[in-house]
């Protein structure tokens, strides 16, 4: 009997024979994410654990058979990291309940496979709220995926990132005894888990952002916050196309209304046009599309003060002539006007899945990244320039945005939520595969700091030479602590073993720049 | 690409990659829509719930077919078939794939490479054979009329305006024999020509065409399309959501340039009650309603059977309602070839039922209506379950 059937067999009397499978039509049902690059990848176990002590046994039994493991959350992945060729794919979305909402200290526990959806609309009903609500696929993205990958999202203006709301996490580590921990606060046995730091380092941050490499968190204590109850619209263009001028005014934003803002979004000139394009009920008039449209979200506890920030930032934008006030109604006839706005879960969660896939059949090959707010003019003009030189490297037909939006942070800092897009065929993978990689590798060496890193885009950044060899040696010296057997996610990063050393896997790449381009 | 080998996805080759698979059809909970979404895979929540059991991973399955990765196999049909392809997945969908196309398509693939479910293959027999799928001789549909007190005209032979297309269920279910009964009654009190096909009436395929007897389907269809023509009838109503949705949708081919058309008995009579101004008794019961998947998502029929309802009765809606509605589970040949699935997803919409007070559970399908009263004598509920169409004739 192979070490496959023998792991099965064992997984098979941890879980029950309903939860754990081999069948061929089950690994090609969970061998893709959201991407047209990788080509199908199949597991050779797929398993749904129901408890922490599960998943801790699962990985037990990994480590017995030195077969590795890549953990699986809402199947969403936009960058190849939730499926494996070979291995046990771990789906967590059993693990998927709500198991306190504290309303007097403002802090839950929930099972890392619930989804943002499940978990907000259970919080909002209550007065709470998570602030951030999840990535773009939140109504089946789940908190461990957020947690994973550093997800912004809907909220992320005011809020930040969904890492930093978390306060400690439970995680099962990949070594051969599938040690379980707590981190944040709960590591103190005693405590309830209120608060990320104290105790001991911030080892919470530690399972921020990996990707699913260095545990397989199970469940997550978050912070919550009370939800403003009044909430509004309002929609922005600028009178002549300008980043420069985009910067300004979110640094003003940012100065000058601060959090009465819970979402300052920027949809650039061409991806308005490609909007009209879509238009559900075109208007026989459509109106000079001069620039990029902000899309901003306001919040307040008191109607007064959302009145006075509607106000202040109506000055802002419309000061000397800068922008108009806009209607996507002007667009497209289905669109409500904004003294209609109402928050709702499917703006927050289908507005980026409709630029996934623009062109039926094709896939968005995503490029994520953050700059600094001062660096979106440059790093427009840097994609373009990339763009511009590489165009014939590009998949047939492939449509390339610098950002299908701009997403402010809070902290001078923002989000070009972009890619490129590809056919999803066999033919067309390599090349899509090919460029992505190279576009990453550009992006990381002008400062973009990807999150949703994946198996291609962490590769890209280990290409691009980012890390310095102190960080590369130290990265890969945690990761060996807690998975001494190198199993858990290990294409990630290129670190496939823990001989090679990261610099290895540097790609040069041939300039795109025009000499004496300062950028 | 397999081009050619998969007939009846060929047909759907157009969008057959276009799921991105975002995996919104897993559950998708949603406060803000109105009305909100709790959960959208009934199959999933009852199930071991792997990726096949909802819709990305059957889109997949069939993106892996498509790309010759992939054999049709029993076991593979054993998970496609544990969906009552209620389409609440299609609704959720950013780039609005009618995935119930795809899974009936697949099952149609599995069918003809012999990997049917057997339970199914003696149904779609019976259907063929008996005109019926209940392996009952036909002229029984004929006995729920001896139950009235009046003579009902036999289409074909007396001319009428409309034709009463009572199904399968309704004629030869005793359980649910009430519904054609108390349907027949409305019509006479309220004076409508109509007339029946009663041992003459043909089961409308539905079973065939979801559970991917296509052959079975079509000729049926054919046989029903010829039927209806013959008759001459231009109006068809009927009071089963299975009959409606086929006859309403999967007949578009067959009955094209009839003039025909089809109504749910509700649409039929709540605006024939309207046009006549009459009012109805109200019967003093608290009820709520449950919306059928063939009547509800997949053709949009939500208002008039809340609005005759909301006039005999006091209406507490239940959480999941309208195209958030979960499906009682028995469709898309899960009752006959999964009853333990069936009854576990019916008993789910039974406890949502329980939680709104209500003292009864109203809806306008006789499929549905059977396995829900299954599940709520399995849960052991207090809940009574009546189709809209009793208590209109106690109202009227």
């Amino acid at each position: 009997m192979t070490d496959i059937k023998q792991a099965l067999g064992e997984i098979e009397a941890v879980v029950g024979p309903e939860y754990v499978t081999d069948k061929d039509f089950m690994k090609a049902a969970y061998s893709r994410n959201v991407d047209p690059a990788f080509p199908d990848r199949w597991a050779d176990i797929i398993v749904r654990p129901g408890t922490t002590e599960e998943v801790s046994a699962i990985v037990r039994i990994a480590n017995k058979y030195k077969i590795i493991m890549v953990p699986r959350g809402g199947g969403a992945d936009l960058v190849g990291g939730s499926a494996t060729k070979g291995g046990i794919l771990i789906d967590l979305t059993r693990m998927n309940h709500i198991l306190e909402v504290n309303k007097d200290d403002f802090y839950c526990i929930v099972e890392c496979g619930i989804t943002w959806g499940a978990l907000v609309s259970d919080l909002h009903p209550k007065g709470l709220t998570t602030g951030v609500l999840g990535p773009g696929s939140g109504y089946s993205a789940t908190i461990g995926g957020g947690l994973s990958n550093s997800t912004a999202g809907y909220g992320s203006t005011k809020y930040g990132l969904v890492p930093d709301i978390c306060l400690g996490v439970e995680v099962v580590l990949p070594d051969p005894e599938g040690t379980i921990l707590r981190t944040g606060v709960a590591a103190n046995k005693y405590a309830k888990p209120f608060a990320r730091y104290g105790v001991a380092p911030d080892f919470t941050g530690l399972f921020m952002g990996d990707v699913g490499t260095m545990g397989i968190k199970t469940k997550a204590f978050l912070r919550l916050a009370p939800n403003p109850p009044y909430k509004a619209g309002r929609y922005y263009i600028l009178n002549k196309n300008d980043y420069g001028k985009v910067f300004e005014l979110i640094k003003e934003l940012r100065s000058k209304v601060g959090d009465g803002l819970s979402d300052v979004i920027v949809v650039p000139q061409p991806v308005v046009q490609i909007q009209a394009g879509m238009a559900k009920a075109k208007p026989p008039k459509r109106p000079r599309l001069t620039g990029s449209v902000f899309l901003l979200a306001f919040e307040a506890f008191d109607e007064r003060i959302l009145e006075i920030n509607i106000k202040q930032v109506e000055e802002i934008m419309t000061r000397d002539g800068v922008c108009r006030p806009f209607e996507f109604q002007e667009i497209d006839l289905a669109e409500p006007l904004t003294k209609d706005w109402r928050f709702t879960l499917e703006y927050a969660y289908h507005y980026f899945n409709r630029f996934i896939s623009i062109v039926p059949d094709t896939i968005s090959c995503t490029t994520c990244h953050k700059i600094p707010i001062s660096f979106i003019k440059d790093g427009e003009r840097m994609s373009h320039a990339f763009d511009a030189k590489f165009r014939t490297e590009f998949p047939d037909k492939s449509l390339s945005l610098f950002a299908t939006v701009i997403y402010a942070l809070p902290n001078g800092n923002c989000v070009f939520v972009g890619g490129f897009n590809s056919f999803n065929t066999e033919a067309q993978q390599p090349v899509a595969m090919k460029m992505w990689h190279k576009k990453v590798r550009a992006q990381a060496r002008y400062g973009g700091a990807h999150y949703w890193l994946g198996e291609s885009i962490s590769q890209s950044i280990v290409e691009a030479g980012a890390y310095t060899p102190e960080f590369a040696a130290f990265f890969k010296n945690m990761k060996k602590v807690v998975d001494p057997n190198c199993l858990l996610s290990p294409n990630k990063f290129h670190v496939h073993n823990y001989d090679e050393i990261m610099s290895k896997y540097e790609e040069k790449d041939e300039p795109y720049l025009e000499a004496g381009d300062k950028s | 690409m397999i081009e050619g080998k998969y007939k009846h996805l060929g047909e759907l080759k157009k969008n057959i990659l276009q799921c991105i698979s975002c995996g919104d059809c897993r559950e998708a909970t949603d406060y803000t829509m109105i009305p909100p979404k709790w959960g959208v895979c009934v199959a999933r929540e009852h199930t071991p719930g792997f990726e096949p059991f909802f819709g990305r991973g059957k889109l997949q399955i069939i993106r892996s077919l498509w790309q010759g990765r992939l054999e049709l196999s029993k076991d593979l049909a054993d998970v496609i078939f544990q969906c009552p392809t209620c389409g609440a997945c299609a609704k959720i969908c950013a780039y609005g794939i009618n995935s119930v196309e795809y899974y009936e398509a697949l099952r149609a693939e599995l069918v003809e490479a012999g990997c049917g479910i057997e339970s199914h293959q003696a149904m779609n027999h019976s259907l063929l054979a008996k005109l019926n799928p209940y392996d009952q001789d036909n002229a029984r549909k004929n006995e729920w009329m001896n139950k009235l007190d009046f003579k009902i005209k036999r289409a074909g032979e007396q001319p009428a305006e409309v034709l009463y297309f009572a199904g399968c269920t309704a004629a030869l279910s005793p359980e649910v024999q009430v519904v054609a009964i108390k349907t027949a009654r409305a019509f006479h009190k309220l004076g409508v020509d109509f007339a029946v096909l009663g041992g003459q009436e043909i089961c409308c395929g539905s079973v065939a065409k979801r559970t991917g007897e296509a052959r079975v389907f079509q000729a049926t269809a054919e046989k029903n399309a010829a039927l209806f023509k013959k008759i001459g009838i231009k109006t068809i109503v009927t009071s089963c959501a299975g009959c409606y949705r086929t006859l309403k949708i999967d007949y578009k081919n067959v009955l094209e340039g009839s003039g025909i058309e089809v109504l749910h008995t509700v649409e039929f009579l709540e605006k024939l009650i309207n046009i006549k101004g009459i009012q109805l008794k109200n019967l003093g019961l608290h009820v709520t309603y449950h919306d059928p998947c063939h009547a509800g998502r997949h053709i949009g029929l939500y208002e008039p059977p809340r609005a005759l309802l909301s006039r005999m009765a006091r209406i507490t809606e239940m959480k999941t309602i309208k195209d958030s509605a979960k499906c009682c589970g028995a469709g898309g040949g899960v009752k006959k070839a999964f009853p333990k699935l069936a009854l576990e997803i019916g008993k789910g919409r039974i406890q949502e039922a329980e939680e709104t007070g209500a003292d009864y559970i109203v809806t306008i399908c006789p499929f549905c209506e059977r396995n829900l009263a299954d599940a709520i004598k399995e849960k052991g509920s207090a809940m009574k379950i009546k189709d809209l169409l009793e208590l209109l004739d106690e109202a009227l």
